[in-house]
């Protein structure tokens, strides 16, 4: 579990991401932003359960989600997730390199939010400033499913 | 029966030849002339199965002298060719039950088969049995020899057969294996999808991610040349990027499902047209489409197919002559198409698609639709090769073919065939 230094303390983000770079791109890319942000991340699936269904935990008001990783993957985090009361309200976005159809449909079908696809970190900035404004506005809700994959180069 | 009917006949000259008690030898009497006609072996027994009278050629076949044979029990005659017990059997019963013995088949030691005949007559209280025997070895052999080639033949159908057999068995065998060979390739080539999109994009994108933020947070302490490599570098990536995506571009159109729909080509045709609409304008070019038809086909791939077309032309320009493409469409049989791969009596679609820009050195037609193959440098026309390897894929899933020619400086021409009967 590392916790990093807050940003600036508003809007409490959560990364299950296993591969450092990504989180340091994760970070790069909040930092060019202006929402006040603080940012959780946990090493894999295993560690993200542990730490979402701790008694008395933080639940993040965003969970962005990898889906390769080690342990316990991202698809197996959604199920548990959506299954518990205490949980299932929280909005996970997916967070991963490929973006297979039949992939994304059984996230959708899942519950996820949101899939984003990890591109260059320009794209990741439009994404994540996309989803902050709408978490600031209270207005994030899941999409229709043609809305599900995040398309970035829309919001150019 | 021939012969039967001759013994009949001889039967009444015979009574008359026993009324006088005749002896053999003595010649030319009404009896004797009868019996020396017939053409075959002929004795007559008595009632006690001694030779009572033969005629010379049944002499001259058994090799007998006339005296040592008169008067002699016929089972023991020399050579113990008649020592036969059922033949014994079949003349007393012929005797007793005063029946005829037709056709009873006798093998002599010197291979020669005989057919014996046999009738009773009786004269007074005696009775004697009249016998006649035809050689039939002949025969015998001539049937032998058929019944040999026959089952030769029989023996060369079946390991014929055989053959035929272990032929289908191994190629049977072989199409398994292939079977095999492409379902593990098949399932090889879906974890290179997932390799080429996932595992060999990470580390790209990542190399990309970095050296921008490079350029973006160090500038300041790049020198000119610094920055210069800096932005190969991310071309570069940019370009292996491409290269991933167009692959599995490539290796997705052989793999998707195959679904034909009657098609409005001219659609298809305008939806392009539009993608392509601004960079034509930039150009100053144009389009000149006559009506295309109505065929079945997978739109997707269609419409990929067509814009590549374009995209190729709209490429391979040549600097200050305005592009025109020609798209013509027709429908025609096999027989009446200039092309000798397609089927006479099949009925093709056939799409001729040109331009007027660069064109190509007419060697190359069959190259530039092999992935990866190039015929320009990157430096002069961006691109990674694999546009018209995939509308050859794409051709080639709707059962057609796709040619090309050209001239260089003279415009390149594709010509597309594809059967209007789908399966």
């Amino acid at each position: 579990m590392k916790k990093t230094q807050t940003i600036k303390p508003f809007i409490h983000l959560l990364l299950a991401e296993d591969d450092k770079d990504d989180r340091f791109f994760f970070r790069k890319a909040l930092k060019q932003l202006d929402h006040k942000v603080s940012l959780t991340m946990t090493d894999d699936g295993t560690q993200l359960m542990n730490y979402l269904t701790k008694k008395n935990s933080l639940l993040p008001d965003v969970l962005f989600l990898d889906l390769n990783m080690p342990c316990k993957n991202g698809l197996e985090c959604l199920v548990e997730i959506k299954q518990q009361a205490r949980l299932k309200n929280m909005p996970v976005i997916i967070y991963s390199t490929s973006v297979h159809n039949d992939v994304a449909d059984i996230l959708y079908k899942n519950g996820a939010h949101y899939y984003v696809r990890k591109t260059d970190i320009e794209n990741l900035v439009l994404a994540l400033d996309k989803i902050l404004k709408l978490v600031e506005k209270k207005e994030l809700v899941r999409p229709l499913k043609r809305d599900f994959v995040l398309n970035v180069l829309e919001l150019h | 029966m021939v012969v039967f009917a001759t013994i009949a006949q001889a039967s009444s000259a015979r009574e008359h030849a026993l009324d006088k008690q005749l002896l053999p030898g003595q010649k030319n009497t009404f009896f004797q002339s009868i019996v020396s006609a017939l053409n075959i072996p002929f004795i007559i027994l008595d009632s006690r199965f001694r030779v009572y009278y033969q005629n010379d050629l049944f002499l001259k076949k058994f090799n007998y002298k006339d005296e040592s044979i008169r008067g002699k029990l016929l089972f023991k005659l020399e050579g113990q060719q008649w020592d036969n017990e059922h033949l014994k059997k079949e003349l007393k019963e012929t005797l007793e039950q005063n029946r005829d013995l037709n056709n009873f088949e006798l093998q002599f030691e010197n291979h020669q088969n005989m057919v014996l005949n046999a009738n009773c007559v009786a004269k007074g209280n005696r009775k004697f049995i009249l016998v006649t025997l035809q050689d039939i070895t002949e025969i015998k052999r001539k049937q032998h020899r058929e019944k040999e080639i026959l089952k030769h033949s029989i023996q060369v159908h079946e390991s014929e057969k055989q053959k035929l057999e272990k032929a289908v068995k191994r190629r049977t065998k072989q199409l398994e294996m292939k079977n095999l060979e492409l379902a593990r390739a098949n399932k090889e080539l879906e974890s290179f999808n997932y390799i080429s999109s996932h595992d060999l994009q990470e580390p790209l994108r990542k190399i990309q991610n970095l050296s921008s933020l490079i350029l973006k947070e160090e500038r300041k302490h790049l020198s000119k040349t610094g920055k210069d490599y800096f932005k190969r570098m991310q071309l570069t990536a940019h370009r292996m990027q491409s290269l991933i995506e167009d692959l599995l571009a490539y290796s997705r159109t052989k793999n998707a499902e195959r679904k034909f729909e009657n098609t409005d080509l001219n659609e298809l045709l305008d939806e392009v047209r539009e993608e392509y609409e601004e960079k034509i304008l930039e150009k100053k070019g144009e389009i000149v489409a006559s009506k295309l038809c109505t065929a079945p086909v997978i739109r997707f791939q269609f419409r990929q197919l067509l814009h590549n077309l374009f995209s190729n032309s709209l490429k391979f320009t040549i600097e200050g002559r305005a592009p025109i493409i020609r798209i013509r469409a027709s429908i025609a049989s096999g027989a009446d198409l200039e092309y000798n791969k397609l089927n006479p009596k099949t009925r093709y679609c056939h799409i001729t698609f040109s331009d007027n820009g660069i064109g190509f050195d007419p060697q190359y037609s069959e190259r530039i639709f092999e992935v990866f193959q190039r015929l320009h440098t990157v430096k002069e026309y961006k691109g990674t090769g694999i546009g018209l390897a995939i509308c050859k894929r794409i051709v080639e899933n709707h059962n057609g073919f796709i040619t090309a020619s050209g001239k260089i400086n003279k415009g390149a021409r594709f010509d597309i065939y594809f059967p209007l009967n789908k399966l």
